[in-house]
């Protein structure tokens, strides 16, 4: 969707032989040669097709955003930022081959790249190996501990922390988890359980759907037969908003709250119809609904670019705030290599993005980051209710410590 | 476990039954009466949906949007077996290739036609109260759907030209080409008929299960399924074989968990395989 | 086109014999190409086409399966998946012993692939599913694994199945011994994918040039005349499956070692539905298209995904995958071919046609006794016999309560109007039909059970009605498959075949492919083809149809002979035929056995000549 026109001139010489596959491909080496030699190369792959694009497009774009604008203001170190992006389809192998590619082939300096924890196991071996400073911006289970690898978009923990806060003491204790069934669930549901003891509630039950479902009666029922105060829902996909269809449309929502950590990241709100969207709960690092002077600079940047017929997204602040951290973190080093780079992004960065000020943990590589509650409207928006102001990722703090175990490479649960 | 629970459990379970039913009769009518196997089936479910969603929000009525929809679909259909089906007729495995490039093509231009999300049209707010629990209006209401579908099929199949000579032509298409039947168009009714059955799903699932790009995955391999265990006898056969595999998944859901259902599901297809390789119907004396 | 007038052993030994020296050389040749340019690239493109390459291995187990045997598995993604983690496992937990990866992931990754793949097969194959419900089955096996592993997790010693978060941490490649053991670079692991995917294919073309690859077309071709030919074609099958899926489950262990990480997304449907593109691309059925598909699609997708065509890569693949389909069924190694036959056939067309010599059949009796006696077939008179047998299909019922029993020394006609249900009955006696009820008993033996291609063991042997040939098969191969079922003794078979051959009179067409014999002549082969069997029962059905006058002689005269040895059952329509056989004659009429006895007393029958003309009156007295 955005590439170099210089990228794209070279590459037409190359079309018969990439047909042709090994032997001619390997014209594909002329590629780097078309970017001026001072250039700093800027890795990025997202899914730009396929399933995923519907975060993979904004992270792109944000990324180019930010890009842009460090650009334009005389880029870094006085050298400019040249972004070589690979569009991984939505395909779990293309990241791996692409990462190698862009590091082996483009030399990058920097890679922001990935939606899912999968595409993000993936790819944290590779960087780690080859040395090359690795932003993940999506909301995700947590416990991810490498030392090329960062992090800016909230952890279950940290979003989770405050949300259950939140929905006990507005609603009550007891609680029904409805949740996906693989890690993110998982792991979600277990903080939903660790959260509800420490603060007195108590979840009566919980039901792991597959992504494949369309029919959640047998949950809906279920929830009704267990009667709790509230639900946390994690849909994932677009299937699972269907959930929320059929949630409303049973009349379970006057009986009892629904709140979630990742419903809006993808533009739930959206495709929900009012009556069900209304009224939901949710909590993450990033609302396009929130207030602050970063917020509207953001938007208004955005909005010239790509205009705001969609919402922007939580993944695209995030991976705003990765781009500019790293930029600072460069800016600090005063090169771009390896070393001196992880120091500096090590060394307590802080940022004001436009979910207001973030603070990169030295020893976690996460951000300690406002976290928003929100509550859908019938205009498939947010209005905030409440923000919690400088959340730490308290789990990812506890179990990672990055500068006195540098050789750490965990994807740590809890 | 109280009388209600299992009223509402029994209630649920035959709308499940219904859903895959009313999802999978398209596939089941183009297999049963065309001998092919359309790969494309979810994306032509998604094609309904947003065909309805389109026609809803310039103002028509669900209803009529829904009429539209499959309508709209089957034309589609027809056109497909004009351009791709009919010239790999004979070709049992490349028409299941060229649906399946059929399906990449049909999801990546809702991706781009429709963007990743749209808003959908949302389900009546009205519910059937049993004792404590609360039942969706709108799923009750599938159910009729489904029925009304089944008795639909079987009219247009039995009573009708169409449905005469189209059932002749399985039975014997040599016999049926000899008597001057003309199989080419009765193979693009067909297909049309087909197709026309799953955006007819797809638009009248739309209050409960959003359109998206991606939703016709979410049905097909449980449709696929279904038509397999089915077998040759398209409509009982998918009535059958869409009930018990849909309330059983159901059943064992509501009472354990949802994952458990689906296990249950693919148990009991692969059990009914290996009792029945070619479905439950394959011994049946009846055809429809 | 060199044809040799004598079926002589040179020109037979070709069939069902190991791989050529040409065939070996030229893949050697292909090979150090490969191996030289996997040396000079550039690391991160022989990095990329690593994984072509290994794509191209499962290709190949897809070929295997897809090209040969005529079977579309959309599992082979299930057993490359499988293949890999259970190898990775093992190299995470036992590499340290030896330094060494691969020795421990590619054998326990080709081994559970295999198990999986039996296992699979097992329960089609046994079962006797149709080509589309194994293909929907295979499908949907790969989709529930994809369901049930995103949230499947668990440690199995040092290794960690992180269910959608993947098994991280896999062991690179790694060769040499203990301490010499190092990491392959990129261009190296290239250069060893590349000889471990050329062993693979040499022994697939091998496998495919076997007796075994010689079974495996003719089920593709024709399993029913498989089955018929002696084949347990469920066996053949369940093989190939399984060594098709210990080749995806070693290329499995070969991704993971590259890619260093695994995860559930290996079984998806894009993975699934990606193998059947490269075997298309590549051409079907030639083994080697597998790869050639793999680095096309791998370099076009590649191509795609550094941004061209807006990213539509998605797009671009299913339109192509469409056109694919409808022009270019032969794939890239077929238009070529296709392209290559062309010029060539214009060369050819300038030469003079070769004579063609007036061949007619000449029974050689030496032969057809050398045959019995190499089948060592026991000499007491083997007996035929149905008790009772019925068959019904819905509301007909072609094959009613029918006790009749057959032995040597006199031929046995089975006549009747159209619709008796004549082939039925002898469908019946073979068991491609399964009775509802009664009984079928081959000497003492009750075979009412018993698979057709047991009853050919027994001793049966059934040309049906229509003529069977195994199309693609030159008529040499044609006999020669049917002389090996006896046996299996690759000499045996090519000295039978080759006489046979003669006898026929199609030495000049030995090496013709049978579609190109007229219909009397495909009769030919397939009687032929019975004989190499050596039966002690034939059933014929309406052998003579399409003969000529002169052919019909020499086809009565062999059935007389033939009856003086086995018991042979000829089901006919022309009454001036079954004269000739000078034979007992059953008639059927409504799936009954109307009347019996010698044919010069049942033509002076009534009733038989009403049933003939559909005259009513007696057959409701009857």
């Amino acid at each position: 969707m955005f590439k170099d026109i210089k990228q794209i001139k070279t590459t037409r010489r190359t079309v018969l032989g990439a047909a042709l596959g090994l032997g001619v491909a390997a014209g594909f080496g002329g590629l780097s040669r078309a970017f001026a030699a001072d250039d700093i190369a800027v890795g990025a792959i997202y899914d730009l097709t396929g399933g995923l694009n519907i975060y993979g497009i904004q992270q792109s774009r944000a990324m180019h955003l930010a890009v842009d604008a460090i650009n334009a203001k005389g880029g870094l170190l006085g050298r400019k930022l040249n972004v070589i992006e690979s569009d991984s389809q939505s395909e779990l192998p293309k990241f791996t081959q692409y990462a190698n590619t862009l590091i082996l082939r483009n030399k990058i300096q920097v890679l922001f790249a990935g939606l899912t924890s999968s595409a993000r196991e993936a790819m944290r071996p590779i960087v780690r190996e080859k040395k090359v400073p690795y932003f993940y911006s999506a909301l995700y289970e947590g416990g991810a501990c490498d030392k090329q690898t960062f992090i800016t978009g909230a952890s279950a923990s940290q979003q989770m922390s405050v949300l259950i806060e939140w929905a006990i003491k507005k609603y009550g204790p007891k609680i029904y988890i409805m949740a996906p069934d693989y890690n993110f669930g998982t792991i979600s549901a277990h903080w939903v359980e660790t959260y509800a003891k420490q603060l007195g509630g108590e979840v009566l039950g919980s039901d792991f759907l597959p992504l494949t479902v369309t029919d959640y009666a047998p949950t809906i029922q279920k929830i009704q037969a267990a009667k709790p105060n509230f639900v946390v829902t994690l849909p994932v996909g677009a299937n699972q908003t269907g959930f929320l269809e059929q949630f409303a449309a049973a009349g379970l929502k006057k009986q009892m709250g629904i709140v979630s950590t990742n419903y809006g990241s993808g533009n739930q709100q959206v495709v929900v119809s009012p009556d069900a969207g209304e009224g939901i709960v949710a909590s993450q690092e990033y609302f396009m609904w929130i207030e602050g002077a970063g917020n509207d600079a953001f938007k208004a940047l955005w909005k010239a670019k790509y205009g705001l017929d969609e919402p922007i997204i939580s993944e695209a602040a995030s991976t705003w705030n990765a781009v500019n951290l790293w930029a600072i973190a460069v800016e600090k080093a005063g090169s771009t290599e390896n070393d001196k780079v992880i120091a500096a992004l090590e060394s307590g960065l802080t940022f004001e993005g436009p979910n207001g000020l973030v603070t990169l943990q030295p020893k976690s590589h996460h951000l300690k980051q406002n976290i928003y509650i929100v509550q859908g409207n019938r205009d498939h928006g947010f209005d905030v209710i409440k923000t919690y102001e400088s959340v730490a990722p308290s789990f990812e703090d506890e179990k990672c410590d990055l500068i006195a175990n540098p050789a750490t490479a965990e994807a740590f649960t809890p | 476990m109280e009388i209600d629970y299992l009223l509402v459990v029994l209630l649920s379970s035959l709308t499940s039954a219904s859903v895959l039913i009313i999802a999978t009769l398209g596939l089941a009518v183009i297999f049963g009466l065309m001998g092919v196997v359309n790969l494309a089936h979810g994306e032509f479910i998604m094609f309904g949906a947003y065909t309805a969603l389109v026609v809803t929000r310039s103002g028509v009525p669900f209803s009529i949007a829904v009429i539209v929809a499959a309508l709209v679909t089957a034309l589609f259909g027809a056109i497909v077996e004009r351009v791709i089906i009919r010239r790999l007729y004979g070709r049992l495995l490349d028409t299941l290739l060229a649906t399946w490039g059929l399906s990449l093509v049909l999801y990546q231009s809702a991706v781009l036609i429709f963007g990743s999300v749209t808003p959908g049209i949302g389900m009546p707010q009205s519910n059937v109260r049993i004792g404590d629990y609360t039942i969706s209006s709108y799923m009750l209401f599938l159910l009729g759907v489904a029925i009304v579908l089944v008795l639909a099929l079987y009219w247009l199949l039995t009573k009708t030209g169409y449905g005469i000579v189209a059932r002749a032509a399985i039975q014997d298409s040599e016999t049926a080409s000899a008597i001057g039947i003309e199989s080419g168009r009765i193979n693009t009714m067909t297909f049309a008929l087909g197709s026309g059955l799953a955006g007819f799903a797809g638009a009248i699932l739309l209050p409960a299960v959003p359109a998206t790009p991606g939703m016709g995955f979410a049905f097909v391999i449980k449709a696929f399924l279904t038509v397999v265990v089915a077998g040759p006898v398209t409509l009982t056969g998918t009535v059958l074989a869409g009930g018990l595999l849909g309330s059983a998944a159901n059943i064992v859901a509501s009472f354990w968990t949802t994952v458990a259902g689906n296990i249950v599901f693919f148990m009991l297809t692969m059990g009914l395989l290996r009792l029945y390789p070619n479905g439950i119907t394959a011994r049946w004396n009846r055809k429809l | 086109m060199t044809i040799s007038t004598q079926p002589d052993q040179q020109a037979n030994s070709r069939i069902g014999k190991a791989i050529a020296w040409s065939d070996l050389i030229s893949i050697a040749a292909a090979v150090f190409v490969l191996l030289i340019i996997s040396l000079i690239v550039d690391p991160y493109l022989a990095y990329v086409a690593t994984s072509w390459v290994i794509f191209g291995i499962v290709g190949l187990s897809l070929d295997l399966v897809w090209g040969r045997a005529g079977v579309l598995s959309l599992s082979q993604t299930a057993f490359y998946g499988l293949g890999g983690y259970a190898g990775s496992i093992a190299a995470i937990n036992f590499s340290y012993l030896t330094g060494n990866t691969l020795i421990w992931s590619l054998p326990v990754g080709m081994l559970v692939g295999g198990v999986v793949a039996a296992f699979i097969s097992w329960i089609i194959f046994y079962g006797r599913m149709g080509v589309l419900q194994t293909t929907i089955l295979t499908y949907t096996f790969t989709l529930v694994l994809w369901t049930a592993t995103v949230s499947f997790s668990t440690k199995v010693g040092k290794a960690v199945v992180g269910g959608d978060n993947g098994m991280s941490n896999i062991p690179p490649m790694i060769l040499g011994l203990g301490d010499a053991a190092k990491q392959l670079e990129p261009n190296a692991m290239l250069v060893t994918v590349v000889l471990i995917a050329a062993i693979l294919y040499a022994l697939c073309k091998a496998l495919a040039k076997s007796p075994f690859g010689l079974i495996i077309d003719c089920i593709r071709l024709d399993p029913v005349k498989a089955e018929l030919l002696g084949y347990d074609i469920r066996r053949y099958q369940l093989i190939l499956f399984t060594i098709a899926g210990g080749i995806a489950g070693l290329a499995g262990s070969l991704f993971a070692a590259w890619s260093n990480y695994l995860n559930p997304s290996i079984f998806n449907v894009q993975e699934a539905l990606s193998i059947p593109i490269y075997v298309l691309v590549g051409g079907r059925g030639t083994l080697v298209g597998a790869f050639v598909g793999a680095l096309a699609v791998g370099g076009l997708s590649f191509w795609l995904g550094g941004g061209v065509i807006g990213g539509q890569t998605t797009l671009v693949m299913g339109v192509c995958l469409i056109l694919l389909v409808l022009f270019m069924k032969s794939g890239l190694l077929g238009g070529l071919a296709q392209l290559f036959a062309l010029f060539r056939s214009k060369r050819e067309a300038k030469q003079a046609p070769i004579d063609q010599t007036e061949q007619r059949v000449k029974i050689d009796f030496d032969l057809l006794d050398k045959i019995r006696l190499h089948a060592n077939t026991n000499s007491q008179s083997v007996e035929l016999s149905s008790v009772d047998a019925l068959k019904s299909f819905g509301g007909v019922t072609p094959v009613n309560r029918v006790t009749q029993s057959f032995k040597k020394g006199k031929v046995r006609c089975v006549i009747g109007p159209n619709g008796a249900g004549k082939s039925s009955y002898l469908k019946a006696l073979a068991g491609t039909y399964k009775l509802d009820a009664g009984q079928i008993k081959f000497g003492q033996r009750d075979i009412t059970h018993a698979d057709p291609f047991d009853r050919v063991r027994q001793g049966l042997g059934i040309k049906m009605q229509k003529a069977q040939v195994f199309d693609d098969l030159d008529v040499r191969t044609n006999l020669w498959i049917a002389a090996y079922s006896r046996d299996r003794n690759r000499e045996e078979a090519d000295r039978v075949s080759g006489g046979m051959l003669k006898m026929l009179g199609m030495v000049a067409q030995g090496s013709k492919p049978a579609s190109q014999l007229s219909h009397g002549e495909q009769q030919w082969l397939d009687i032929g083809m019975v004989l190499c069997l050596s039966p002690d029962v034939m059933l014929f059905d309406e052998p003579a149809a399409g003969m000529t006058k002169d052919e019909r002689r020499q086809l009565s005269q062999l059935i007389k002979t033939l009856s003086k040895s086995a018991a042979v059952v000829v089901v006919e329509h022309d009454m001036d035929f079954v004269r000739t056989l000078d034979a007992d004659v059953t008639v059927l009429h409504q799936g009954e056995v109307f009347a019996q006895g010698d044919i010069e007393v049942l033509r002076k029958d009534e009733r038989i000549l009403d049933i003939y003309l559909g005259r009513r009156k007696h057959v409701q007295a009857h």
